[in-house]
């Protein structure tokens, strides 16, 4: 493993860095001065100077420049930029992936991975930028074409958290860019680090390759400098954010007051259920990967566990004791030994033991962890033991979302609908996972009655998903679609075109109109 | 006393600069952080979402002033 000196070294990060960049050129900016911190040991990265508010305004001018000489590039042409942007990922992965466990704490295996679901989206996007097409339709008028193509849109703001600091930039980015794009991210000011290193491996990509600037645009700032009124300015044509439901719903708020278009990621409460017919050799260590991956911190993280009353006491008993082997491997997340590293903050502590004491409050019975953890190098109190709880769907703590490693477990009983029932039973709708080798209910569950979730996987967790399908689901999660899939049609402008190859001027409908 | 917390403070930069104040306003049913990341928008609308009126708005600052000038 590298030494924190040598990834920052790899990466181009130094003590103090520029907050913005407009893709190959960095700017000295004004603005307050954010430092990062490590949550593995809480000490001082490095630091970033955010951007101001003059600052936004020279990015977003330069990024409406750049979007008139970018949509004319062809598509592959375009995509080519982003397939190169793919092989620097490559050739930085593991730096970059090690940055993100140090300064977020996913485990460094998920920082690997986060990485390559960059990667993943690039190719991705090399093959779907000679794919942006769109219908031939049949006219009803003789010697008259219909067809259907998608234009580039505009300029792209892209709003990412902490607990995927580059990945969501990648999903989007590498589609927005193939599809005519210009991009403006704002990353989140717990790791922005992580985004200073991902501008640093592609700038040699964009020198290459000429690209203006102002098609890859970055800037850190706090939200009172790029918040609402970024959300507000009708030279962004497109504001995707991940984030939470209550950001969110500011965010479609204020974008909506202009009629823009949003693209919302935002928090789930997802659920695995566990039918008497479930491979629980399947099921246990999927879903305690669900519970405490990146401890507890993505937004596809298992929640809830609806486990039919039949199986209720056996997997019980087996999902505990895969925790108490999980208890063992919590640590520095930089160690392959490690399975659950540190939560972003105190504050995240602090709900996590909210979470805790609500639950039991409310007549849950905690059976497992729900404690700060204790060691050699887990002392500056980020590190908790993932909990257990029994709880009922309704509890007031249940329906929301709490960004931690804390699963209630619900027990069913009767046939399949009933636990669907409670899988819905939740304002999100992100995913949802069944644990069944019956193939009656596991349609179900994947049928017009089943899961209302975006995701909906069988013997497969809720974590985890591939980039080829669309990411995204209903409910307070938003209802926006990315990665996979025809999510690039979100970064498009659908146009409709009639031409008229005869010399006379038929109507649609028949109508008459004699002049 | 000099008001420096005022209802006009982003959410973002209270948690930064007034730490404490997380607590506090999570006992008023305030939650600052959702997700691990601070709320958009300013106090007073964090307040009036939860339907605050403008004399307990008023209130909150003062006692998250008052709390800032014993923490110091």
């Amino acid at each position: 493993m590298m030494t924190k000196q040598e990834i920052l070294d790899k990466l181009g990060i130094s003590d103090v860095n520029m907050g913005l960049t407009t893709g190959t050129k960095w700017f000295d900016t004004e603005g307050k001065t954010t430092t990062s911190y490590s949550p593995i040991d809480g000490k001082e990265i490095a630091s970033v100077k955010n951007g101001t508010i003059d600052d936004y305004e020279m990015v977003i001018t330069k990024a409406r420049e750049a979007f008139k000489t970018w949509r004319m590039i062809p598509a592959p042409v375009r995509a080519e930029v982003v397939r190169q942007i793919g092989l620097a990922l490559r050739e930085y992965k593991e730096p970059l992936g090690a940055l993100v466990t140090l300064e977020m704490g996913k485990i460094y295996q998920e920082g690997l991975g986060e990485v390559q679901e960059m990667i993943d989206i690039c190719d991705f996007a090399v093959g779907q930028a000679r794919l942006m097409n769109g219908f031939n339709l049949q006219s009803e008028r003789p010697m008259h074409r219909l067809t259907e193509q998608y234009q580039p849109l505009g300029v792209v703001g892209i709003v990412t958290s902490y607990n995927f600091p580059v990945a969501v930039w990648a999903w989007n980015s590498a589609l927005a860019i193939a599809a005519g794009d210009v991009v403006v991210w704002k990353p989140s000011s717990k790791t922005p680090l992580t985004a200073i290193a991902t501008m640093n491996i592609i700038q040699n990509v964009l020198k290459e390759n000429n690209v203006p600037e102002g098609v890859f645009n970055m800037m850190v700032a706090k939200s009172s400098v790029m918040g609402d009124n970024f959300l507000g300015d009708k030279r962004v044509d497109l504001l995707s954010l991940t984030g939470s439901t209550a950001v969110g719903k500011r965010a479609a708020q204020i974008v909506g007051k202009r009629l823009g278009k949003t693209l919302l990621e935002l928090g789930g409460n997802n659920a695995v259920i566990v039918t008497p017919n479930a491979d629980l050799k399947l099921a246990i260590p999927s879903t305690v990967f669900g519970t405490v991956g990146t401890a507890g911190q993505r937004c596809t993280t298992t929640r809830r566990i609806i486990i039919h009353e039949d199986v209720y006491d056996t997997f019980v008993e087996k999902f505990v004791n895969a925790y108490k082997s999980v208890e063992k491997k919590i640590g520095n997340p930089l160690d392959s030994n490690t399975l659950v590293g540190p939560l972003i903050d105190k504050y995240s502590v602090e709900l996590f033991q909210e979470a805790v004491t609500k639950v039991q409050e409310e007549g849950g019975k905690l059976l497992f962890g729900g404690e700060i953890a204790k060691g050699i190098g887990l002392e500056n109190g980020l590190y908790v033991v993932p909990a257990i709880a029994e709880a009922q769907n309704h509890f007031k703590i249940v329906q929301e979302e709490t960004f931690a490693p804390i699963v209630y477990l619900i027990k069913y009983s009767g046939g399949v609908e009933n636990a669907i029932a409670i899988n819905n039973d939740v304002p999100q709708g992100l995913s949802s996972a069944i644990f069944t080798k019956d193939l009656l209910e596991a349609e179900t569950f994947l049928s017009g009655m089943g899961s209302d979730c975006g995701i909906a996987n069988v013997n497969a967790g809720t974590s985890g998903a591939e980039i080829g399908g669309a990411f995204g689901g209903e409910k307070e999660t938003g209802g926006g679609r990315e990665s996979g899939s025809d999510a690039w049609k979100v970064y498009m402008r659908r146009q409709t075109s009639t031409v008229n190859y005869s010399t006379d001027l038929p109507l649609a409908q028949g109508i008459e109109f004699n002049l | 006393m000099i008001m420096e917390i005022t209802k006009d403070i982003t959410i973002e930069d209270l948690i930064e600069d007034y730490p404490f104040s997380v607590k506090y306003l999570s006992t008023k049913g305030i939650r600052c952080i959702v997700c691990g990341e601070p709320i958009w928008g300013t106090l007073e609308e964090a307040c009036l979402e939860k339907s605050f009126t403008e004399d307990e708005i008023e209130q909150a600052v003062k006692e998250l002033n008052e709390l800032n000038k014993q923490n110091k």
